[in-house]
Formats: C-alpha cells, sequence, structure tokens
C-alpha cells in the first residue's frame, strides 16, 4: 500500500513532477488555493443563497456570502501553505518522518525557506520581523493620511466614510503589529536561544502561528474596499452591525488573528517552562524571557474572548442573532465587557515584553548589573495580575455599572505601584553606570521619558470624575500613544537594533539608527503634545472634521507626525541596506553575557552543538557580584 | 555628508511621495464630488429685514437613478437625494428650499423629525399648504442641516417630507404627483456644514441607519454656507 | 592621601552624583508641576461648572503630586546620563559599580509609590462622591436627551412638550439629564461642564450637573457614532433664570401646536 504523499526517498535530482506535496506547497500554492476557493465559494453562494425578503428585519445575504468567502479564503490558504499536511499524516496513523522533518525545519533551502511553512524557529522569526515591517508601513501610511486630513484647518480632506475606514484600519492593524512587534521577531528568533533551546517546544505551531498571520491580512485588506471598518479598532456593537460589509473583514481578521495568538501563546509558554538549559533556574533566566511570557501568557486568556466576541458580531450580523442588539434583547454593554477584557490586558502584552526588552538592554549598555531582578520580576508579575481586572475603566461613563466606577478606579491606580517597579529597575540600572552611548540605550532614556508622561495621563484617566471629561477626546488618544508608542514601540525600536546583528548576521547602520531615533523621538513628542492639548480643549477622538480652536494644535501635531514619517523611513532605508550591505557583525559585538551571543552567525540549524549549562545569572558586569 | 544618509533621505522623499499618491487617491474619492449652488432670486422680506433671496431644488428617489453619483452608482437599490447631495449657498441669504418626495415611508425612529425645525416661522408649504409637522408615521424623508459646534454660526433646521401613499407609488417608475416642500431658511456667516435624513431609509440595518444613510451621496452630503 | 577611604565610610548622601540628583530634583520638581499644571489647565479653558472646577483641581493636584516623581526619575536619568560616556563601536570598561539591589531603596519605592497611588484615589473618590449626589437633588430640573445619527434633541420634562437641538438651561440650577439613543451608541459631552454620559440604545442612563457661568458652550458626541460622528455637535446656552423663562415660553407657543 502506498498513499499518495510518499517518502521523498532519495528523489534529490529528480524532476519536480516527482517532487512530494510536502516540497511543492509554498506561499504561492496558498495563495492560489486560498484565492480560488474563495472566489468558487463565493460564487456559489450567490447562486445558492435565498434573496433577503424585503420585509426582513436585517439584510444578512451579503454578509453570509462575504463571511462564507472569507472562511473559504482561510481554509485554502492554510491548505495550501501545508498546515494541514501533519494533522493529516497523525489521522493515517502515521506522522511525518526525519527527512520531511528536516524539510520542514528549513534545512538546505537558501531564501526559499521563508516562503514554506518552516518550523525553524530563526526563520519564524524572520518571518515576523518582515511581516511586522510590512504591517506598520500600511499602518504607517494610514496614520499619514489620518494626520493629513486633520492638518487641514477643520480637517474635511477626506470624505467622512473613507475617513472613519482609515482610521478604523490604521487603529486594529497597528494594535496587531504591536502586539507582534516583539514577541514575533524576537520572542521567536531570539528566545529560544536565550534559554539554551534547540527549538521551541512545538515547531509546527510556531509556523502555524506565524502563517495565520498571513492568512488574517487579506481580510482586513478587503475590508477597505468593502465599506471598510468604520467603527475604529474598538468595533462597537451595534454600529459594528450596523456598519457596511466591510466589518466581516474586520472579524475574520481578529478571529484568524486571534488563533495565531493562543497558538503563539501556549508554545512559548511551554517552551519557556520546559526547556530552559540545564542550571537555568528561574532566577538565572533573562529578564527579556520573563516579559515575553508575561506577554503572551496574558493573551492567552484575553485572546479567547475577543475571540467569542467577534464570532458572537459575525452572527448577529449574518444570521441576525441579538448577542447584541437591544431590539431583541441584547445588550450593547456585552460587547463592551467582551472587548474590554481582551482590551486592556492586551494593552500590556504590548508594553510588557518592549520594557523587559530594554531592561535585557541596559545592564549590557552600562556595563553593570541589572537593578533588583526581583523587582522587575515583580513589577511584571503584578502589572500581569491586575491588569486582567481593570477592564471596565473603559466603560466608566457608558452607565453600564456606575456601582462598579470606585473599584475599578482602586484596581486602575494600583497598576501604578508595580509601574513604578520597573522604572526603579531601569533607573537604577542606569545609576553609576558606564553608559555606552548607543540607539538601544538612549531608548532606555526616550522610554523613561515617554512612558513617565503616558503613565501620569494615565492616572488621570484612571479617576472617575477627571476621565468624565476626558473620555472619548484626544487627550486618550494621546495618552495611549504615549505608552503603545513612546514606551512599546521604542522598546521594539531598541530591540531591532540590539538584536539585528544575530538575526542578520550584519551591523545596524549607526549613523542611520541616530538618525532615525532623534526623529522619531522629536516628532512623536511634538505630534502628541499637541494632541493632549486639544484634547484637553475638548476635541473628541475619531472625527475627521473639527471646530477652528482646535487648528493650531492639530497643525502641530500634523508636523509632528511627518517627523515621525521622515525618521521611520530613514530606519526603514536602514533596515535594507544594513541587511544588504552593512558591515558583517562579530559573533557577541555587544559583549553581552546572554546565550544568544555564544552561538556563530549565521546561527546554525539546532543552535548548539552541546547545549549550554549555565551556572550564574546573564548579568555578572561589574568587578564583582555583590 | 555620509553617503548612507543621502540615500535614506532618497527613502524618505521616495516614501513622502508614494504617501502623498496615495492621499491625494483617496481624497478625491467620493461618492458625489458635484456641488449645486443656490439660484439667485432677488431679495425677500425676512423678520430679519431685506436679505438676497436664492434657491435651491432637490428631489429624493426611491432609488439611485438620479443621484450626483452618477445612475446607479455602486448601489442602484439605495435610495437617494438628487440631483446631486452638495449644496452650497451665499451667507446671510434667505435660502428658499424646495424638494419634491418621489419615496414613501413608514414611522420616524424619533418624532423629533416630525416637525419642522429652524426655518423662517418654523413653517413650511406642502404641495402648496402651510405646516408646521408632518404626522409622525407619514414622514418619507427630512431635510436635517447641522454642524459643528464651533465660532461658525449655529445653523440648524430640520423639514419632514410627506411620503408619497403607498398606493400611488408605481411599480414601474416615479410618481408623477411627488409631494413638494417648500421652506425658507436664513442662513449666518460662512460655514461649513453637513445635511442628513433623519427618517430611518437604510433598510435590512440596525435601526434602518446603515448602507445610504450611513454613505455621502445618497442621504447625506455637504451644506457649505460661503460669502457670496 | 596614603590613606584610601573606603566607600563605607563616606555616607551616601554626601557622593557627588547623589547630590547632583537631589539638587536636579529640587530645581525640576516646580519646573515640571508648573509647566505641567500651566499647560494643561490654559487648554482646559474656563470651566462652566463646579464639577468642571473640580476636575481642573483635581488634574492639577495630581500634577503636582506626580511632579516629584517625575522630577525624580528625571534628576536620575540626567545625573547617569551626565556620569561616564563611551563613544565607539567597542564596550567600554564594566562598571566600578556592581550593587545588583538595594532592599532600603527598593521598599522606599513601593512605600512611597503606594502612598501615591492612595492619595489619588481617595482624592478621586472624594470628587466622584460629590458628583454622584447632585444626581439625587430633589430641586433639580430634568432634561431627557437623546441621540440620533448625528443630531442631538432635548426634550424638556417639566415644560408642556418643548423639545430643541440645541439645549437652553437657566444658571445655577442643578439638572439632571436622562440620556438614551434610538439607534447606535452616543456619548453625550458637555465639554465645559465637565460632564459625559454614553447614550445607549435601550437604556436610560443618568447625569446630572449645576451650569453657573451665563454662556454658550458646547455639547460635543465623545463616542465614533458613524459616519457623521464630527458632526454631531451643538451649542448649549446658559440663560439667567428670567431670560430661561422667556424662551421657554415662547417655545411652548410653538411647540404647543404639535
Amino acid at each position: 500500500m502506498t498513499t499518495v504523499m510518499d517518502r521523498p526517498a532519495a528523489s534529490a535530482g529528480h524532476t519536480a513532477s516527482r517532487k512530494p506535496l510536502i516540497e511543492r506547497l509554498n506561499i504561492v500554492t496558498a495563495l492560489v488555493l486560498g484565492a480560488v476557493s474563495s472566489v468558487v465559494v463565493w460564487q456559489l453562494a450567490l447562486k445558492l443563497l435565498p434573496q433577503d425578503a424585503d420585509t426582513a428585519f436585517f439584510f444578512n445575504r451579503e454578509d453570509k456570502i462575504m463571511l462564507l468567502a472569507l472562511i473559504a479564503w482561510f481554509v485554502g490558504f492554510m491548505t495550501g501553505i501545508g498546515a494541514l499536511i501533519g494533522p493529516f499524516r497523525w489521522l493515517m496513523g502515521k506522522d511525518l518522518n526525519h527527512d520531511e522533518n528536516m524539510f520542514l525545519a528549513g534545512k538546505e533551502q537558501g531564501v526559499k525557506r521563508y516562503f514554506r511553512y518552516t518550523t525553524d524557529h530563526k526563520v519564524v522569526g524572520i518571518q515576523y520581523l518582515v511581516i511586522t515591517i510590512i504591517i506598520f508601513l500600511v499602518g504607517g501610511i494610514l496614520a499619514m493620511l489620518i494626520r493629513t486630513n486633520l492638518g487641514h484647518a477643520q480637517g474635511g480632506w477626506i470624505e467622512p466614510q473613507t475617513y472613519n475606514a482609515i482610521v478604523g484600519w490604521h487603529g486594529i492593524i497597528m494594535i496587531v503589529a504591536t502586539i507582534i512587534m516583539v514577541t514575533g521577531p524576537f520572542g521567536n528568533f531570539i528566545m529560544p536561544i536565550m534559554i539554551g533551546a534547540r527549538d521551541m517546544a512545538f515547531p509546527r505551531l510556531n509556523a502555524l502561528s506565524f502563517w495565520l498571520i498571513v492568512a488574517a491580512v487579506p481580510p482586513v485588506f478587503i475590508s477597505f474596499f468593502t465599506g471598510g471598518i468604520t467603527t475604529g479598532w474598538s468595533a462597537y456593537n451595534p454600529l459594528a452591525s450596523q456598519s457596511a460589509l466591510g466589518m466581516n473583514g474586520y472579524i475574520a481578521f481578529i478571529c484568524i488573528f486571534a488563533i495565531s495568538t493562543m497558538v503563539a501563546g501556549a508554545n512559548i509558554t511551554t517552551t519557556v517552562v520546559k526547556m530552559r538549559a540545564k542550571g537555568m533556574t528561574w532566577n538565572r533566566t533573562p529578564i527579556f524571557i520573563y516579559g515575553v511570557v508575561a506577554s503572551v501568557a496574558l493573551a492567552l486568556p484575553a485572546f479567547p474572548v475577543f475571540f467569542l466576541s467577534q464570532i458572537m458580531s459575525g452572527l448577529d450580523r449574518a444570521f441576525a442573532t441579538s448577542f447584541y442588539n437591544v431590539a431583541g434583547g441584547g445588550s450593547g454593554w456585552l460587547y463592551e465587557n467582551l472587548f474590554w477584557i481582551m482590551g486592556h490586558p492586551e494593552v500590556y502584552v504590548i508594553l510588557i515584553p518592549s520594557v523587559a526588552a530594554l531592561m535585557e538592554m541596559a545592564p549590557v549598555f552600562t556595563r553593570r548589573p541589572l537593578f533588583s531582578f526581583n523587582l522587575a520580576i515583580m513589577g511584571i508579575a503584578g502589572i500581569s495580575g491586575l491588569s486582567v481586572l481593570v477592564w471596565a475603566h473603559h466603560m466608566y461613563i457608558s452607565g453600564w455599572a456606575p456601582l462598579l466606577n470606585a473599584p475599578f478606579m482602586l484596581t486602575t491606580e494600583l497598576i501604578s505601584i508595580p509601574t513604578g517597579m520597573l522604572f526603579l529597575v531601569l533607573i537604577g540600572t542606569l545609576w553609576r553606570g558606564r553608559l555606552w552611548m548607543t540607539m538601544p540605550l538612549m531608548s532606555i532614556f526616550a522610554l523613561l521619558w515617554n512612558f513617565m508622561i503616558g503613565g501620569i495621563t494615565g492616572i488621570y484617566l484612571s479617576d472617575v470624575p477627571a476621565d468624565a471629561f476626558l473620555h472619548g477626546s484626544m487627550y486618550v488618544t494621546a495618552h495611549f500613544h504615549y505608552t503603545l508608542m513612546g514606551a512599546g514601540l521604542t522598546g521594539a525600536l531598541a530591540s531591532l537594533v540590539y538584536w539585528f546583528p544575530k538575526m542578520t548576521g550584519r551591523m545596524f547602520d549607526k549613523t542611520l539608527s541616530w538618525v532615525s531615533f532623534w526623529l522619531v523621538q522629536i516628532g512623536f513628542n511634538v505630534a502628541f503634545m499637541g494632541m493632549f492639548m486639544v484634547g484637553l480643549a475638548g476635541q473628541p477622538r475619531r472625527v475627521e472634521s473639527y471646530a477652528e480652536i482646535f487648528n493650531k494644535g492639530n497643525l502641530v501635531t500634523t508636523i509632528g507626525a511627518y517627523t515621525i514619517m521622515a525618521g521611520m523611513l530613514v530606519l526603514l532605508h536602514g533596515v535594507i541596506s544594513s541587511w544588504r550591505s552593512g558591515v558583517k557583525a562579530p559573533m557577541n559585538p555587544w559583549q553581552a553575557k546572554t546565550l544568544e551571543w555564544t552561538v556563530a552567525n549565521p546561527v546554525p540549524l539546532e543552535n548548539f552543538e552541546t547545549l549550554p549549562v549555565i551556572t550564574s545569572d546573564p548579568y555578572g558586569y561589574g568587578k564583582a557580584q555583590s | 555628508m555620509n553617503k548612507r544618509l543621502f540615500a535614506a533621505l532618497g527613502t524618505v522623499i521616495l516614501g513622502a511621495a508614494a504617501i502623498a499618491g496615495i492621499g491625494t487617491y483617496v481624497a478625491s474619492a467620493k461618492n458625489d464630488s458635484r456641488v449645486l449652488a443656490a439660484t439667485a432670486a432677488g431679495t425677500m422680506e425676512t423678520p430679519q429685514g431685506t436679505l438676497p433671496h436664492y434657491t435651491l431644488d432637490m428631489s429624493v428617489y426611491p432609488d439611485a437613478m438620479f443621484g450626483g453619483h452618477g445612475t446607479g452608482g455602486g448601489h442602484p437599490g439605495w435610495v437617494s437625494y438628487g440631483p446631486v447631495t452638495n449644496f452650497e449657498v451665499p451667507a446671510h441669504s434667505a435660502i428658499t428650499i424646495t424638494v419634491s418626495n418621489y419615496d414613501g415611508g413608514e414611522t420616524l425612529n424619533n418624532d423629533f423629525f416630525g416637525k419642522v425645525r429652524g426655518t423662517i416661522g418654523g413653517t413650511a408649504t406642502l404641495n402648496g399648504v402651510t405646516i408646521t409637522n408632518v404626522a409622525p408615521d407619514h414622514v418619507g424623508h427630512t431635510f436635517t442641516v447641522h454642524g459643528i459646534a464651533s465660532k461658525q454660526s449655529e445653523l440648524f433646521f430640520s423639514v419632514p417630507m410627506q411620503a408619497v401613499a403607498e398606493e400611488d407609488m408605481p411599480e414601474e417608475g416615479y410618481t408623477a404627483t411627488p409631494n413638494v416642500t417648500v421652506f425658507t431658511v436664513i442662513t449666518g456667516d460662512a460655514g461649513e456644514y453637513v445635511w442628513n435624513c433623519e427618517y430611518p431609509c437604510g433598510d435590512g440595518t440596525v435601526a434602518k441607519f446603515g448602507n445610504a444613510m450611513s454613505s455621502m451621496g445618497y442621504m447625506s452630503g455637504h451644506f457649505n454656507v460661503v460669502n457670496s | 592621601m596614603t590613606n584610601l577611604q573606603t566607600p563605607q565610610t563616606t555616607k551616601w548622601w554626601k557622593k557627588s552624583d547623589v547630590k547632583k540628583t537631589f539638587l536636579l530634583w529640587l530645581i525640576l520638581t516646580p519646573i515640571i508641576g508648573y509647566v505641567g499644571t500651566t499647560v494643561q489647565l490654559r487648554s482646559i479653558g474656563a470651566p462652566a461648572s463646579e464639577v468642571m472646577a473640580s476636575v481642573k483641581t483635581l488634574m492639577g493636584v495630581f500634577t503636582w503630586a506626580a511632579s516629584p516623581v517625575a522630577a525624580l526619575v528625571a534628576a536620575l536619568a540626567l545625573t547617569s546620563l551626565s556620569g561616564k560616556r563611551h563613544y565607539g563601536d567597542n564596550p567600554p570598561a564594566e562598571a566600578d559599580h556592581q550593587i545588583s539591589n538595594s532592599p532600603r531603596v527598593a521598599s522606599t519605592w513601593v512605600v512611597v509609590s503606594t502612598l501615591l497611588c492612595l492619595f489619588a484615589l481617595i482624592t478621586g473618590l472624594v470628587v466622584l462622591q460629590k458628583d454622584n449626589e447632585s444626581i439625587l437633588d430633589a430641586t433639580a430640573m430634568n432634561v431627557n436627551v437623546t441621540g440620533q445619527q448625528w443630531v442631538w434633541n432635548f426634550d424638556y420634562v417639566e415644560s408642556n412638550g418643548v423639545r430643541s437641538a440645541d439645549l437652553y438651561l437657566p444658571v445655577d440650577k442643578p439638572v439632571v439629564f436622562h440620556v438614551t439613543s434610538v439607534d447606535v451608541k452616543h456619548s453625550f459631552w458637555i465639554v465645559q461642564m465637565g460632564i459625559k454620559m454614553d447614550a445607549n440604545p435601550g437604556y436610560v442612563t443618568e447625569t446630572a450637573v449645576t451650569p453657573n457661568k451665563i454662556g454658550v458652550f458646547d455639547i460635543r458626541c465623545a463616542e465614533l457614532c458613524g459616519l457623521l460622528h464630527a458632526y454631531m455637535q451643538t451649542k448649549v446656552h446658559v440663560l439667567s433664570q428670567a431670560d430661561y423663562d422667556a424662551w421657554l415660553t415662547a417655545k411652548s407657543t410653538i411647540e404647543g401646536a404639535a
């Protein structure tokens, strides 16, 4: 008996037609199969689904068709990339053989492995890096469109519907980009080496989590051309049920992305718990690992809720269920609760790994031990624990439960205590250090500055009476850009420069990293200071047009935004040019003491010839340990 | 200067150009880019003295065959105002607006909009008869103008259009006897306003305010007051 | 000096970098506090109610309470930055300072931040309590606020059916708003009075305020509600009681016909 998928028994050198299926699948087959199956299902649904009755309360036919086509895209794409080969083989009572596993790991395939369902964590890390950059690029373009519109006196350059779609699109893809920006590229590429492992615990799940993100991106693009996500990234119901077909793209995007996050979360958590090198006790585990684990572990309870909330949203749209529709017995407050039960842990999913990455870099660039490792862990744990208990501070003025305002104000303000611990760790590490003036080091100072502003404004917002004034204004927008961008993205960019030598084998161009750093940081502060002011003066969020008293502040913000754009493009240029023709990096250019710097460039397939044994924490800088 | 820096500058310029291109394209994407300016019609005696007088004619159709979005547009089945949906009227003038309604209708979400508001005397004429309101269950559409709270003069008016009775709606084409509503408003300083319909006519959507109601160029548009 | 002093004999507060930090902290605290409060409170503008005035006070108090912390972090960062710096492609020698923990510093930091947190919490609760009381005021007038895409309208409960698209209120009289929506969520925000309440379809939520200043103020929708969200704004006219009564009478003769 033979199966269709015969083992690749010494078939190398034979004609392409004889290549086993597993070797023939790649991004092209995935795109083709995804596109074909979605078109087929779309056409079938167009023909077969009954018309809506004229008297129907809700017209659902087009929603059903679009959702079906998106599901078909998803199934087709994942099949085409080869995600089902393993499970199918397992179902047949077999498993992949050694050669096939080595093929999946990307052995001796050169550039091609980046376009396949490759399980090597380093390949996945690079894939994540590239898709993160692409998503940021799109989100950045959208941000510039928003700012150009608002830079015009009183706004109104772009039509309201298009503008709303741009705001929603910018919001959701930037959230996704910031969620994956540290744990994706660096969590996948660096983390396993840092803990002394040969790969992730579940390499195939690792590939799955990445290709799910690729599968999730087209729906959000399609949504822009079918009416757009005109609800902002939060997609509040019932507005989301009322909005155009584009919302189905949002729903599909979130559902697929949530699966990816859950898969990645289970994988990373298991890897860190089970696969640390011999002797790497919890006290000797680098702080970056804690950040990554805290982030993905927070995502584990948060994203299933997000997933559910969108399934319910999709059912409301396509089958006229009434989870959120008041007329049918549902409630918009239900959506708000589900959304923010995901939404507030989610901001720490973004923030913690960035701060942890900077904590990892701080000893390297000050040449002294990390100050109070225990406090750092306590801070990360404290934030993670509290962050699941604060969601309703987004709903102070929703009228849902006024009596809960005081308790949620308590939990929210308590978060300032563990956050303060992280500040102390960073500042304590800088204190009396020998500062090596590099872009990652200055990023620590930038983070302290931006996160201080983001944190203090967060305290105003956590206060119920002040929030009654500030909620829904540009002040909130400026606040969370200070935390997610000023703190989060700053840490991610520093990580990029710091780990670039290990990931690409080349140094990031120093001049460009500095130019980009200053352009981004100055532009950022100009932009969002201006936004704080228009917020305080009373400009609501997500408006396409505004009163003339806000002209000046918006112009300032737009000028700042253009400066950020220039800085980001310099950075992009730096990435591309350094990657192609940068100075070749030595094995350990920063003279750091974590394990990833003990492996050669490029990192060999299974990282370590012999697995390392750990005898101390990686922060033994300075003359003696105390 | 550093060679790499020059190359990076090139990337910045390229990137800015790309964004400018995308932006221009996005900003020009409109369902209806045409603007109808009010026609001069001498002067008019108003409670605020003698003012320059202008007229503006428009219609509401049960489908999108007449809108400024072109015949049919992307959504031929949607209700639409016509001949265009963007209007321009002079400041400090009396504007007499005539709306011919070819569409039927049912009940408002909110009977606030059953009343004529913000016109001279709070009245309008419906097929020649002076009215102050239309029964909330006989409203076809409304023409409601509003704007941002700012230094610009406040301008708010909302006029309901009587629905064409069910039995007068032909299977094909439009009724020969539309309901004609005429009303006059006085404009203040120049400013940018919008109008939309407050009758829920986005069938099959939540609160019937989706589709045509949530797209510029169908049941909403710009209403700009300009210095003549 | 032949007799090298060991670090233990120099008291920690006598070290030059500690003194420098302390000095910087003393200078930065008032600067941050002053700039922070001035910029923010100027941007907010003049309040038109007690509630808004207390929001401004709160933000001022919070800013002043936060400024020593911000100044301390800034002072420590600046001192560190002004210390030993190294430029170049290769790492500097390792630092002399190798303390990797200081229970005293850590515990002081945690205790102080906890106290500051409690201070913020208690201040907030006191103001919140005051705000809640006004909803229960029996002498208050009542206004039903209805949000509909993309226009607000107001029903004056104690009148004979008067309704308007811009809001009229008498000065110095408490008013309770019963806020709802007929379609999607909106948020009713009287900017200069510092109150905001979401308008939820199917539910009525309440908020209250006492306007204390005659003038015209802004009402804006603060929750994205679709196409013309940006234009879902109107004015509130706060009048003297006499002017308000006159307006109400004039308006009710028109509305009476409805």
